[in-house]
């Protein structure tokens, strides 16, 4: 392919269209990012439902999809988690022949490190948790941990001595803007409508029932609107009417010069609240928990930088010549149970797909999947019920606190 | 080719201090003020790297800190900036991105590759077979740019430190100096931020004039007390409330330095970046700026070359052509750009290392031979910092960059080049201006407008009729920007992601501008249509080292740590605090407690002082049981619940007055439970009257548990009535141990055995803790730590919160029951403990004892049924341990409702894959249920 | 690092202090119906505008305030 455009010197085709506002859709999905995109693909292929407009204030995959450390992983606490981001894991590794887009999918082994019994037994519990699960995930000690990774520091006398990690060998990152973009490519190559620049203003609401929306470009009579938003989803949901148990705070990262290749696999610490990978352009990629103060700022502190290169350093102390290029933040949409909101709503055709805190991105395709599936059958899959909205009323909350990564 | 001039005017070299370096292995030497690259090039070196992706050979550009092509190992340091880094002494430099060297790259095979290998090619490629991408990402990571780190910590210091001053003036450039000048004239402390080694900015490498109103400037800011100067330093960020971060490079022994500072106002005066010319040969060594040029020229005396031609379109492209002329340098052509000039090609010949330009084609399609060709087409705003302050930039067709859009927080103001042009005077009047007017503004005085700066009109030269490159560092070119344009990629932050043209190590400085005009063009729009990509910080990078500063990181030790040291003591990390894990064998310690007395270091406990008449009200509310009347001299054990019901702490609370309590805490619990209980009193019962005090390292705390624990004790007390009687077990007694006045004494039971935990004013926690071993040592007794005493809690069946309980453990779980007073009218939690009751379908935390007594399933393990062909997850352990009282495997663990009767038997799932059996016990305690050694 | 203006120390960096959340008042107790507590527990405005919040001034005087901040911008005044 790529060598029949090089050698005829043709330029590469449209990925999307720029399409022209419609006054009707079957469905309206706000959000075009992994989770909304993902959603459109997988309602057009899997039930040839086409009629749909993804809308987006800005451009594909500019909020927590273009913004997130780009990690993969199913080693989460409950069942219930685990089998939802397997199924996740599972459908990213056919993702790029799939999409016939390169998506960079690599499983190179993903360690959870721990510091402290409390944190070891945890790993334990996720370890069995998944193992029983069928997905491959152990509990390693210091000397495996110094053979995966030569530069971290795992004698007795740091001041966070490691006891013992996480291993969980199919979990790695992944290419965040060519999902959004393989899965935008697709949807439109289908017939669904991608709206960059196209911001939504309102939901109209008629005897609890969704009739339509006005967005910046129009409006669009719908009797199905989707809120597959992040850092939006609170206002988006208030707009017909509906309040989430959602607080939004700012989730930061960073990134450094290249270096030449030396971290061959993500590690984490929940202790330290830290993660770093390197990619593929030999940066490192770090990132950490969500700031403590609740903001819809993009904007990046100074703290972050500082705490985060305490803790890289802690880990691998010969690194600290190597310097932060560039910081960024995300939108985190933070639950009370560290699980997302998924599915129908007290509005009839109103369906979230939300609360997906700093977690959200390695589920784009099984939320994109399932929700396809409830919004084409009426019937919420098996997978999703557990992430029902109702379940924060009558208090049933999903246990995941010791699996998101850092911060919980 | 290259080489040295004599003296120039104002040049920063000492001729009398020579320095010695290598590069690539070879000797070289050049003088004290040279930056690696001026060196270098004096020594006739064009080539210092390869390009990202397609290994081009590459030179010098822009002569400054984020000139690409001149990026380079120094030793252990990756990526050094080497056109801005001072030379030192034996010094050992390599390039960086040459396999197998800098001459023959095997990699620039890339370069044939090229039309394939445009932006984004690997989305489009080695997408089958999916299982090969982790080879060919191997392969291609061996190409990615940047140096090397080593596996060693680096042994140079890294540092922290603050400063609050009024203004920060972020750029020592003449605008700059005359605006910390006029600031701290008038007043204020002020800190001046400059990036080169040197103040002055283009001052220093101008005419006679300007370097002598340099000289006044030096003058100026010499003279003044309440200004600091930082060379070699930038502010890289601005932050909420004008909080900077100021990197301080290679200062005395520091190798860099964070400074956080916090200005009331701040002047931003970086004053303009050269933007490079796109067309085709761009990227060809010999191809430089004039800005770089003058630098060479001026202030290292190098030769830049030998024949060139000069594209200029404004006065500083014609200023390089006076200073190439005096240097020696045949100017053979000068296309003047305002006239309608125009180059469209340079060529380069020689290969690897001796890569050079050799010609350049004019517009007109007339070629020129020449080594060196200069190019002075414009200039790019770095606006960042004010972006940071809230700024939008906006593009003037005028002048043709972008300039400060007003928009900024009023306590952040823009000066010089920034913020418009004019003469050298008008730009220190304006400069003088901001500095008062910062200065005002830092003092809460009101905001006065300054008038602003005219903006010159500059011919609008972005590309020429040919393809070139866009950012050096990422290798991308105009071509690549057009073409992920025409795919879709088309608002600028698609297309700076797709082609990830201003992601390198240059941070868009020079390319921003540039992939705009050209996004712009493709798209057939203005560059105000466009729109640029957001600025974030750091605008230089900072080393990891600088940002964590020294490391500090407390550790909490109690006062009979030296002891434990001294003994043998294995540490264990328990949050913040160090404490003893076992002192060789824990297993004796246990036997040893049980049979004679232990002792073990109980500091980091949770302890809270509450005093008042409405204390008995807050216990009421905080716990789920009830206080009200608790005798004086009683204690009671309690478990506080969050509002959602969920287990948040436990421990036990005991009256010393009439309103005197003290509530003790978990040792991880301690802070938390502080602070939920001053949350309550200000915000929902700012009426009741109770002081709390927090006094867990007020107290060193000890336990002495076993069967001779009283007499020993009786040994260390006169003052308290030890007998039975007296003293019952859940008593608390304040008393004098071993000549310490003020000692509480609680006759409680964690380990199940008879004990005392003694509570001493913490100076004396050491003499008190060495007096009962020495008083105890015909007892038998034996220090034991935390490992023995979890073993002992095990077998009596203690659920420790956060280990035998998590995040959606409520109250009725653990076992609780009895102890939850619903009929209570408020607690903390009831409501939910309410319905948790109704609902009864809650797993339930049992003890367990395997059915092989030497197996010890692991803490984690889970609990599974089979139903329906499928395995379920029922439960899971949660603590468990071989006994050494009992000589049999014990546990705790939670269990679904319909397995949590006793003599129930439930699955284990070992980790090894096996299952073994358990049975369910009649109760948490696998030993003494009934507390009959307790009571004693 | 922003500047949160406590009621009793005066303007101080907000490592000083913990951010608790939306100033939210406790519902009756005693016998209140399930969807009123678990709104109480879970619900959240979450607007991108002014909030009147609780602050603790953890590193300072230990009190428990309030302010108004805006939540995008971050400017935050001091609560009537």
């Amino acid at each position: 392919m790529l060598v029949r455009h090089g050698l005829r010197n043709r330029p590469w085709p449209r990925a999307w269209r720029a399409p022209d506002l419609r006054a009707a859709y079957d469905v309206v999905i706000v959000g075009a990012g992994v989770h909304g995109l993902a959603t459109a693909y997988y309602l057009a292929r899997n039930f040839g439902v086409t009629n749909v407009a993804v809308i987006d204030k800005g451009y594909i995959g500019g909020g927590g999809s273009g913004r997130n450390t780009a990690i993969v992983r199913s080693n989460y606490l409950t069942p219930e988690g685990v089998a939802f981001y397997d199924r996740s894991v599972k459908l990213y590794e056919q993702l790029a022949a799939e999409l016939n887009f390169n998506v960079m999918f690599s499983q190179r082994g993903h360690l959870t490190l721990a510091h402290n019994d409390s944190s070891l037994r945890t790993m334990r519990w996720r370890a069995e948790v998944n193992k029983l699960q069928g997905v491959d995930s152990e509990v390693i000690g210091p000397d495996e941990i110094a053979r995966l990774v030569p530069f971290m520091d795992v004698s007795e006398h740091t001041r966070y001595p490691i006891l013992g990690a996480l291993y969980h060998p199919p979990g790695g990152t992944i290419r965040h803007d060519a999902v959004n973009w393989g899965y935008a490519r697709a949807a439109d190559a289908m017939g669904v409508e991608i709206h960059q620049q196209t911001e939504l203003l309102g939901i109209d609401v008629v005897d609890d029932e969704v009739v339509g929306v006005t967005t910046s470009r129009g409006h669009i009579s719908t009797p199905v609107v989707v809120n597959c938003t992040a850092g939006w989803s609170s206002l988006i949901s208030a707009m017909a009417g509906i309040t989430l148990p959602i607080s939004t705070h700012p989730l930061e990262a960073a990134v450094t010069e290249p270096v030449k290749p030396f971290l061959h696999t993500v590690v984490v610490s929940g202790t330290l609240h830290v993660y770093v990978s390197q990619t593929d352009r030999g940066e490192l990629v770090f990132g950490a928990s969500t700031d403590s103060v609740a903001s819809y700022s993009m904007r990046g502190s100074l703290a972050f930088c500082e705490e985060l290169a305490g803790h890289v350093l802690e880990l691998m102390p010969s690194l600290s010549k190597l310097r932060v290029l560039r910081q960024w933040a995300g939108l985190c949409d933070m639950t009370p149970d560290f699980s997302p909101v998924m599915g129908v709503t007290p509005v009839q055709g109103f369906l979230v797909d939300v609360g997906w805190g700093t977690y959200g991105f390695k589920a784009g395709p099984v939320s994109g999947e399932a929700m396809a599936e409830l919004i084409a059958t009426g019937k919420t899959p098996e997978m999703i019920a557990p992430f029902d909205l109702a379940r924060f009323p009558e208090g049933r909350l999903v246990g995941e606190k010791g699996a998101a990564a850092v911060g919980h | 080719m290259s080489g040295r001039l004599g003296p120039q005017p104002g040049e920063e070299i000492d001729r009398q201090a020579p320095l010695a370096f290598t590069w690539n292995g070879d000797e070289h030497r050049g003088f004290a003020g040279d930056t690696i690259a001026s060196a270098l090039t004096a020594a006739g070196v064009s080539v210092f790297s390869r390009s990202f992706k397609y290994h081009r050979p590459r030179g010098l550009l822009a002569a400054t800190f984020h000139d690409p092509g001149c990026t380079v190992q120094v030793g252990d340091e990756p990526n050094v900036r080497g056109a801005h880094r001072q030379l030192a002494e034996g010094m050992v430099v390599q390039p960086q991105n040459a396999w197998p060297s800098l001459h023959r790259d095997v990699k620039a095979a890339n370069q044939l590759a090229g039309r394939f290998l445009g932006a984004g090619f690997y989305y489009k490629t080695f997408i089958k077979p999916q299982r090969l991408w982790p080879a060919y990402q191997r392969v291609l990571s061996r190409f990615a740019a940047g140096g090397r780190v080593t596996d060693q910590p680096a042994e140079d210091r890294f540092d922290q430190r603050y400063a609050h001053v009024d203004v920060c003036v972020a750029g020592g450039g003449p605008a700059g100096m005359a605006a910390a000048i006029a600031a701290a004239g008038a007043g204020a402390r002020v800190l001046l931020v400059e990036e080169e080694y040197r103040l002055g900015g283009h001052l220093r490498f101008g005419s006679e004039t300007e370097l002598s109103t340099l000289a006044d400037l030096h003058r100026a800011v010499a003279g003044l007390e309440n200004l600091e100067v930082v060379t070699n330093g930038v502010v890289a960020g601005r932050y909420d409330d004008n909080w900077l971060s100021v990197v301080e490079r290679q200062r005395g022994p520091v190798f860099e330095r964070l400074v956080k500072v916090r200005a009331r106002t701040v002047v931003v005066a970086p004053g303009l970046i050269e933007r490079p010319y796109v067309f085709d040969g761009n990227d060809e060594p010999g191809v430089l700026l004039s800005t770089a040029v003058r630098r060479l020229v001026k202030l290292w005396a190098v030769r830049p070359g030998e024949r060139a031609v000069v594209l200029t379109a404004n006065d500083e492209g014609d200023a390089a052509v006076d200073d190439l002329r005096r240097a020696g340098v045949d100017v053979v052509r000068v296309v003047d750009a305002r006239s309608g000039g125009d180059v469209v090609q340079a060529e380069g010949g020689g290969r690897g290392e001796h890569r050079r330009v050799r010609r350049v084609t004019l517009g007109s399609g007339e070629r020129i031979e020449c080594d060196l060709f200069v190019t002075a087409v414009g200039w790019t705003a770095p606006t960042t910092l004010l972006n940071l302050a809230g700024d939008r930039p906006a593009f003037s067709a005028v002048a043709n960059r972008f300039l400060p859009g007003g928009l900024a927080h009023p306590s952040v103001l823009a000066t010089g080049g920034l913020a418009g042009d004019g003469s050298l005077d008008a730009l220190i009047e304006h400069g003088q201006a901001s500095g008062r007017e910062a200065a005002r503004r830092a003092g809460s005085g009101a905001a006065t407008a300054i008038p602003a700066l005219p903006v010159v009109a500059h011919p609008p030269l972005f590309r020429s009729r040919t393809h070139g490159m866009v950012d050096f560092s990422e290798d991308v070119s105009s071509k690549d920007i057009v073409a992920a344009a025409a795919e879709g990629y088309d608002s600028i932050e698609l297309v700076k992601r797709f082609t990830t043209a201003t992601m390198g190590p240059a941070q868009g400085k020079l390319e921003t501008v540039n992939l705009v005009a050209v996004l712009a063009e493709a798209n057939g729009k203005t560059i105000e249509e466009t729109g640029t990509t957001v600025w974030r910080p750091p605008y230089a990078p900072i080393t990891l080292g600088a940002l964590a500063g020294r490391g500090f990181e407390p550790v909490r030790y109690s006062p009979m740590q030296p002891w434990h040291e001294a003994h043998g003591a294995s540490p264990l990390v328990a949050g913040d605090w160090i404490r003893p894990d076992h002192y060789g064998d824990p297993d004796a310690e246990v036997r040893n407690v049980r049979s004679n007395v232990g002792i073990i270091d109980v500091t980091p406990l949770g302890k809270l002082d509450l005093r008042g008449p409405d204390v008995a009200q807050l216990l009421n509310l905080l716990y789920v049981n009830l206080w009200s009347k608790l005798a004086i001299g009683g204690v009671r054990y309690g478990v506080m619940c969050a509002e959602d019901g969920v287990v948040l702490d436990d421990g036990v609370t005991g009256r010393l007055g009439p309103e005197h309590y003290v509530m003790t805490t978990t040792s991880s619990g301690a802070g938390t439970v502080w602070e939920w209980i001053l949350n309550w009193l200000q915000t929902e019962h700012p009426e009741w009257r109770v002081h709390v005090t927090p006094v867990t390292t007020a107290f060193a705390s000890m336990n002495l548990a076993g069967p001779a624990s009283r007499e020993l004790l009786a040994r260390l007390v006169a003052d308290v009535d030890l007998a039975p009687e007296s003293f019952k077990y859940m008593q608390v007694r304040q008393g004098t141990v071993a000549g310490v006045a003020g000692c509480f004494m609680w006759r409680i039971g964690f380990t199940g055995e008879l004990s005392y935990e003694l509570h001493v004013p913490a100076a004396y926690g050491l003499h008190v803790w060495e007096a009962c071993l020495e008083a105890g040592a015909n007892l038998g007794i034996r220090a034991f730590g935390v490992e023995a005493q979890r073993i002992m809690r095990l077998e009596k069946g203690h659920f420790i919160v956060g280990q035998d309980t998590d995040g959606l453990t409520q109250a009725f779980a653990v076992g609780l029951g009895s102890l939850v007073k619903l009929e209570k009218q408020d607690f903390a939690g009831r409501p939910e403990l309410v319905w948790q009751q109704e609902r009864g379908d809650y797993q339930r935390l049992v003890g367990l004892q395997p059915v092989d007594p030497r197996c010890v399933p692991a803490e984690g393990c889970q609990i599974i049924e089979r139903v329906d062909g499928y395995t379920q997850i029922v439960g899971r352990i949660t603590s468990s341990r071989m006994s050494p009282t009992l000589d049999r495997s014990i546990c705790l663990g939670f269990v679904a409702p319909h397995l949590s009767h006793p003599d129930a038997v439930v699955r284990v799932r070992l980790p090894d894959g096996t299952d073994v059996s358990a049975r369910v016990m009649e109760q948490h305690a696998h030993f003494d249920p009934d507390g009959a050694r307790l009571r004693g | 690092m922003l500047l949160v203006p406590c009621p009793w120390c005066g303007p101080r960096g907000s490592a000083e202090f913990r951010f608790v959340g939306d100033a939210s008042s406790r519902p009756d107790a005693s016998a209140p119906k399930p969807d009123e507590w678990r709104a109480y527990l879970y619900a959240q405005a979450n607007e991108a505008d002014w909030t009147t919040e609780t602050w603790y001034h953890r590193a300072g005087c230990r009190r428990y305030f309030k302010v108004e901040r805006h939540r995008v911008s971050n400017e935050v005044r001091s609560a009537p």
